[in-house]
């Protein structure tokens, strides 16, 4: 009796679109976290400058949400998951 | 309560004995709360839906099978963390006899607790219905006679114990990201 390999099924990356729209991190205002509380969170989580969290900081004051960060999905579910670690009430959602 | 910067992101804490007391209830409460069973607008807002679209709702059920837990365990770490820096800290007594508690929180201990305290007000201000039309001087009239006063006053003081956390932890992040 012989062995033989076993056989690999590859995927057919040719199906895999590309162009897809990113997904996009939105932050939600809520009368308890406080403005300094959310620039720090802001600059911990994604690394931005001390300006940059705190002009999405007041735009989620503001206007009652921001867009914080986008990516695939996955990487925006782990934003989403830090994020609520942290208490802030983020949701994730995909531009048709 | 009060602090004295010992170094960058370091900070020594000097609270009350009733502070204490109020510091140390907070992770059972908090903890009744996460792994509470019946509807809760606090857990809802501690544990938030990460989808608003119903169409998600597969993603949604991995979400809530897979994230949430791990959430609830990091959770219940903090909640630890800062029972153990409480239980570190070191008990002094003023000239007038009044015992107090020195608690030096690094930049770890003051992430950790920043977590902690904001879950804390979140909870709260859900109980208080605090919304963005809650008249910050008002909620400082505080009557004794009013059944949410203690919930209002712990609120209050939470909140000035947070500030002075965040502002340490700002401290030590750059203005500019590092290239």
């Amino acid at each position: 009796m012989t062995t033989s390999p076993l056989e690999v099924q590859e995927p057919d990356v040719d199906d895999v679109t590309v162009t897809d729209k990113p997904w996009i991190v939105v932050v939600w205002n809520d009368p308890v976290n406080l403005m300094s509380y959310v620039v720090y969170v802001f600059q911990k989580l994604f690394g931005y400058s001390r300006e940059k969290a705190t002009r999405l900081m007041l735009e989620v004051h503001h206007d009652g949400k921001s867009a914080v960060s986008d990516g695939t999905r996955e990487k925006c579910e782990g934003d989403v998951a830090r994020l609520h670690a942290h208490g802030l009430w983020a949701t994730m959602e995909h531009p048709s | 309560m009060f602090f004295d910067l010992v170094g960058e992101g370091t900070i020594r804490v000097t609270f009350d004995e009733i502070e204490v007391e109020l510091l140390r209830q907070i992770p059972s409460e908090l903890q009744a709360i996460y792994q509470g069973t019946d509807a809760d607008p606090a857990r809802d807002r501690l544990f938030p839906r990460p989808y608003l679209d119903p169409t998600e709702e597969e993603a949604e059920q991995q979400w809530n099978a897979m994230v949430v837990p791990e959430l609830l365990r990091e959770r219940l770490e903090g909640l630890a963390a800062v029972l153990r820096t409480l239980d570190g800290g070191q008990v002094v007594r003023t000239v007038s006899g009044k015992e107090q508690t020195e608690v030096t929180l690094g930049p770890e201990d003051l992430d950790l607790w920043l977590g902690v305290l904001n879950d804390a007000r979140l909870t709260l201000g859900s109980r208080l219905e605090i919304t963005d039309d809650t008249n910050h001087r008002e909620q400082w009239q505080l009557s004794p006679d009013d059944p949410e006063t203690p919930a209002r006053a712990a609120y209050l003081w939470l909140t000035t114990l947070q500030e002075l956390l965040v502002e340490t932890m700002l401290e030590t992040l750059p203005e500019e990201p590092p290239d």
